[in-house]
């Protein structure tokens, strides 16, 4: 090919790759956020198509067997209703002798449900894509949870999808601390998780005398204004002592593996 | 030219296909396909299509996976169009032999491509994160390695069903291959 073409080209893509490596955060976040509005509705059909199979697959089952797992669920559904009724109970208590003491009351928190459109298909990095963005209200760093406990938060917001980078992730940090004891650390994501196996975090800067045992429960402490308090992180597997320090190695509260459905904490009322 | 934009939009939608397939059990590795369709236009295309190809998939890459972070930027946004022009270069270099309908070696250095995009993505990670720790032990070998095997088992299918849709749409990526069973 002729050097009239290929020198040209090659100083317009290093001109361009410049710009671009040259991009602010901010206009970083904005590419992101385009890319992912021109990516979501090909990730929304093909989230679609999956759910509709595992559908199908699911429908294959058995009249006796559709009207146990009614059974149960009808059960599981008036269990779960009952404990709320008592803990809403508990939380407005609690708010008020915290309002008596002078104590700022603890917010409740509003959850906005989403569903999982994507897995991260990147090996380094622990993320998800959501059904939900901007036009609901989502921003950067909004806490995202189900049922279970704490999954991540968010990163990247676009329009109708955004981004969410998991607690097994080592770059999301969570201040933590365990039940039963005062002690306080933070959660973070490991680089390997054995063979591809279940994700586990770790506990980090725990004081050499937390002495947690496995089984224990790990709570967000709600330090760092991020994570609202009291959202179940994990259970601890295996505690070490350092030399200047302790750590401990946690098992996530949700299975991160095989997210289907979340809730994003998207505002505070009161 | 239609070709290029073939190859575009197979990338766009490999990327899309390729985050429903999760990692391969036991050993954590990914399938990633976009590279093998990238690789595969960096032996079809002449430099300046290679060029642009490698810019519009490292742009779509780092789009869907930079990480942002409490306002911090891991990696920076282009640092994949840098690696992906290095490699669709290197590639290029075994052109003239693709162009004779030769295509084994190719798809022997597309895997190894592959594995060498995860092993940097790793490393510039490692070296981004603090405390600067390398752990290389058997499941970071297997997830960067697994990624190239997979590629290098996948890339005879996508050189072929990537060669029929050249032919489809009018375009020739191994024209001596064609000359030479004229003659």
């Amino acid at each position: 090919m002729s050097r009239r073409i290929v020198i040209p080209s090659v100083i317009v893509f290093l001109a361009l790759t410049t710009l671009i490596l040259l991009l602010s955060p901010h206009n970083l976040r904005r590419v992101q956020a385009g890319f992912l509005g021109l990516i979501s509705p090909f990730l929304h059909t093909g989230s679609n198509v999956e759910k509709k199979y595992r559908g199908f697959r699911e429908g294959l089952k058995s009249i006796e067997q559709l009207e146990d797992e009614n059974k149960r669920l009808l059960i599981a559904n008036k269990e779960m209703s009952a404990t709320n009724q008592t803990l809403r109970g508990l939380e407005a208590e609690n708010n008020r002798l915290r309002k008596a003491l002078g104590y700022q009351g603890r917010t409740e928190f509003t959850l906005l449900p989403a569903r999982v459109i994507s897995r991260d298909s990147s090996t380094w990095y622990n993320q998800i894509m959501i059904d939900r963005g901007s036009h609901d209200h989502i921003t950067d760093d909004m806490p995202v949870l189900n049922e279970e406990g704490l999954v991540g938060k968010t990163t990247v917001v676009s329009a109708h999808s955004s981004l969410v980078v998991l607690i097994a992730d080592e770059t999301c940090g969570v201040a933590a601390h365990a039940e039963g004891s005062r002690e306080q650390g933070i959660v973070r994501g490991e680089r390997t998780h054995n063979g591809g196996g279940i994700p586990t975090v770790g506990f980090n800067f725990l004081s050499k005398l937390a002495n947690l045992k496995p089984g224990q429960s790990v709570y967000t402490s709600g330090t760092g204004g991020v994570f609202p308090p009291g959202v179940l992180v994990g259970q601890v597997k295996d505690f070490k002592v350092g030399a200047l320090d302790s750590y401990a190695t946690i098992v996530p509260a949700v299975d991160l593996t095989t997210l289907e459905d979340v809730f994003v904490v998207v505002g505070h009322s009161k | 030219m239609i070709f290029f934009f073939v190859l575009l939009i197979s990338m766009f939608l490999s990327l899309a296909v390729q985050t429903f397939i999760g990692p391969l059990p036991m050993i954590g590795a990914r399938v990633l396909l976009m590279p093998i369709i990238m690789f595969y236009g960096s032996l079809a295309l002449p430099t300046p299509g290679m060029l642009a190809l490698c810019f519009c998939g490292g742009l779509m890459w780092d789009a869907l996976h930079t990480q942002i972070v409490d306002g911090n930027v891991e990696i920076a946004l282009g640092w994949s169009i840098m690696l992906y022009a290095v490699l669709g270069t290197l590639m290029s270099g075994f052109r003239p032999l693709f162009q004779r309908g030769r295509w084994e070696i190719h798809c022997l250095l597309s895997g190894v491509c592959t594995s060498v995009i995860v092993l940097a993505e790793y490393l510039m990670i490692t070296f981004r994160r603090e405390p600067v720790v390398f752990v290389f032990n058997k499941e970071i070998w297997w997830r960067i390695g697994g990624a190239g095997l997979i590629a290098m088992l996948l890339s005879p299918l996508f050189f072929f069903a990537l060669n029929y849709l050249a032919f489809m749409v009018g375009y020739d990526p191994q024209p001596e291959r064609r000359a030479k069973r004229a003659r």
